[in-house]
């Protein structure tokens, strides 16, 4: 098999938080598994501590004197024969430019765009473009992060695209090895802005005080992330209207140290996602899982993926529906058998399926295959 | 440019260059039978076919007066002009490329009414798909603007449409145009003025042939033979990876390679699929050899990726067997 030297390029300047997300753990991951070297170039935004947990990548810097896109341009212009394979994050109009230098300089090189996105977004790519349309052409691997939108994919673009999550690399939680099912406890947990309309929280805070009258034993919910004013006041209304619920529910802030968040992953049984859209599986849902919470989730598009269509998580099909959201979480919370063997077939499904190490593998195939298409039978 | 017309000629004119489009004959051909008079004659008391030719290039020039295609549709009609003089039979004139209010199909389907009351001029809309609707060999001639769709397949779709005798019209304000038209292009007779060009055909056996062949049925026979042989070697490949058996490790990547392959074929003929996730189902199927590959090189369990391939397989097989059987 083949070894490549890889290099990132970000539509937007990389941020420290943005190495240890997928636009960059990913192609990481691919380095390890496939890679000569890897470097990522950008626009200096700050300093880049995360860098350390990046062993053997290179941090390439862009002059401070041109737009960014122009200065990664100019880069691969200067450096084309030390890039066989272009990471890209995101179909964005940004790239377009880039590409076309890179194919037309190297023709033989590859391109892989992951696209990061969801229905309402792809849906609304402007196709007709020519330019915009010559840039996903020369892109020779596409993937999207859910089943149900590469389907649409598939007869929108009529091209191949792969499915590839948003996984997890799991050397970046060591803790996640350690969880126990005996140590969770009766807590229904969710992470995310809270208040803001993608997170639809009120529906859980909502769908949460249907479930606790309907259950015989307590179970607390804990919401975690920035609380926007409105959600503040909904909360406090809540609260007032029903004051036996209040002292179950923990709206925590924002909480920025990892380890204090992993114990809250450690400690509940269930991972609620009431969000009304989410470009693939969100981290926060990946996370949860691979601490063996077992999931209950709007129908967002990675819905059946986040679930293994319905197998190790529920679904609520109706983004508005708290009732049908309350009955999910009542089944949930009242069947600990499930909840206790789901803790080993959840994890065991995200090790399968959504671990980035192995998902790299994948994508070495296919990239060798691109290789193997070029070279004459 | 400007089309000129005059009493014995009608011209293009393009700064100092001029092309003959028509004069006005002197003598006139009695074996052309009309219901319409040729020339004036003894007793005027009706148009003559060139006075009403005459006064359609006048509506062509005012009803498409900053169309780029003005030339092309001037010279069509230059052709077109003695097909529909050639006989007393209706005519039906198939036209794809530009939107169905094109002012220019109104003046020639104005000029075929004038001449023969049950001919028509059929307007497409804009896919390639519009051809099935139409009989085979049942049209007199074709008009088709090649930078509309300038794919063989959608050619020859159109060119099956025409009957043996007809009159097949490519026109084009490009030049470049890929080598799987040139066989055809290179037999035309070639009209050019400015940017405009005509590429003139008579429909006959050597063209008849050469459109069935490349036609998007026989493409789509062609293909599905590529696609059962396909299926095939995948039937087998990953029945003996469920088995359990022990394969070589190039296996797994030939099967991927075949299964890209057989996506590939699909997507090529997606349009006449009557299963649209045929491809997807092929794609998911290599994502479920690969898995499983990936399985066996990690040393991982392999009882959900195999469970996997199973489903992934059997979706796949069934759905091919349905739209190929």
């Amino acid at each position: 098999m083949n070894k490549y030297n890889m290099c990132v390029i970000p539509a937007f300047p990389l941020e420290n938080v943005q190495l240890l997300k997928d636009r960059v753990v990913f192609p990481y991951a691919c380095f390890l598994a496939f890679g000569e070297s890897l470097r990522l170039v950008t626009k200096k935004t700050g300093d880049y501590p995360y860098l350390s947990y990046l062993e053997g990548a290179q941090l390439v810097t862009l002059p401070e004197d041109q737009p960014h896109m122009d200065a990664a341009v100019s880069y691969v212009t200067d450096h084309i024969n030390e890039i066989d394979l272009l990471f890209l994050f995101g179909a964005r109009g940004e790239y377009i430019e880039l590409v076309q230098t890179y194919k037309t300089l190297r023709p033989d090189g590859i391109i892989y765009l992951k696209l990061d996105t969801n229905i309402d977004w792809a849906n609304a790519l402007p196709l007709f473009d020519e330019s915009f349309s010559s840039f996903l052409k020369n892109c020779d691997i596409i993937s999207c992060e859910a089943r149900r939108l590469q389907t649409l994919l598939y007869k929108k673009w009529q091209r191949p695209v792969e499915y590839i999550p948003n996984g997890v690399y799991y050397p970046l939680y060591p803790d996640a090895a350690n969880v126990r099912y005996e140590d969770k406890e009766n807590m229904i947990l969710t992470v995310g802005r809270l208040g803001t309309m993608q997170k639809n929280s009120l529906l859980l805070l909502y769908a949460y005080a249907l479930t606790f009258v309907e259950l015989n034993e307590p179970w607390e919910l804990v919401m975690i992330g920035s609380i926007m004013p409105e959600f503040q006041a909904d909360y406090d209304d809540f609260c007032k209207r029903f004051p036996t619920l209040a002292p179950h529910i923990h709206l925590t802030g924002n909480i920025a140290d990892k380890q204090t968040l992993y114990r809250y992953y450690k400690k509940a049984k269930i991972f609620a996602l009431p969000s009304r859209a989410e470009g693939g599986s969100p981290n926060v849902f990946s996370e949860a899982a691979i601490f063996g919470c077992t999931v209950v989730t709007t129908g967002v598009d990675a819905a059946p993926d986040m679930t293994d269509n319905g197998r190790v998580g529920r679904i609520s099909p109706n983004t508005e529906d708290i009732d049908g959201f309350a009955k999910e979480l009542t089944a949930l919370c009242r069947d600990p058998k499930y909840l206790a063997r789901n803790f080993h077939d959840m994890r065991a499904y995200m090790r399968e399926f959504f671990d980035y190490e192995r998902l790299a593998e994948r994508l070495h195939i296919l990239v060798d295959l691109q290789q193997l298409k070029r070279r004459p039978s | 440019m400007n089309l000129r017309i005059t009493e014995t000629c009608i011209t293009l004119e393009e700064g100092a260059e001029t092309f003959m489009l028509l004069e006005k004959l002197l003598i006139p051909d009695y074996q052309n039978v009309t219901a319409r008079p040729y020339i004036t004659f003894y007793y005027k008391e009706s148009e003559t076919i060139w006075e009403r030719f005459r006064l359609c290039m006048e509506r062509l020039t005012a009803f498409c007066p900053e169309d780029p295609y003005l030339g092309c549709y001037a010279l069509m009609f230059r052709r077109l002009y003695t097909l529909l003089l050639s006989s007393s039979q209706s005519k039906n004139v198939i036209a794809y490329g530009p939107s169905t209010d094109c002012g220019a199909y109104k003046v020639f389907q104005d000029f075929m009414t004038f001449l023969q009351e049950g001919s028509a001029l059929t307007a497409l809309a804009w896919s390639p798909y519009s051809f099935a609707a139409l009989t085979n060999s049942a049209s007199s001639a074709l008009l088709y603007r090649l930078d509309t769709c300038p794919v063989l397949t959608a050619v020859c779709d159109a060119m099956e449409k025409i009957k043996t005798g007809g009159l097949l019209l490519f026109y084009t304000l490009r030049d470049d145009f890929s080598s799987e038209l040139r066989p055809l292009l290179d037999r035309a007779e070639k009209d050019s003025f400015g940017s405009c060009t005509v590429y003139a055909l008579t429909m006959d056996e050597f063209l008849s042939d050469f459109a069935q062949a490349n036609s998007s049925e026989s493409i789509i026979l062609s293909r599905a033979e590529e696609i059962e042989k396909r299926v095939s070697d995948l039937r087998g490949l990953t029945q003996a990876m469920l088995a359990g058996a022990s394969l070589p490790e190039d296996t797994y990547t030939i099967t991927a390679v075949i299964l890209q392959q057989t996506e590939e074929i699909l997507l090529s003929i997606y349009d006449y699929l009557e299963n649209d996730e045929l491809p997807i189902l092929a794609n998911a199927l290599k994502e479920a050899v690969l898995n499983y590959y990936v399985g066996i090189d990690g040393g991982h369990d392999l009882t959900t990726y195999r469970e996997k391939l199973s489903q992934a397989s059997e979706a796949f097989f069934t759905a091919i067997e349905r739209e190929f059987q």
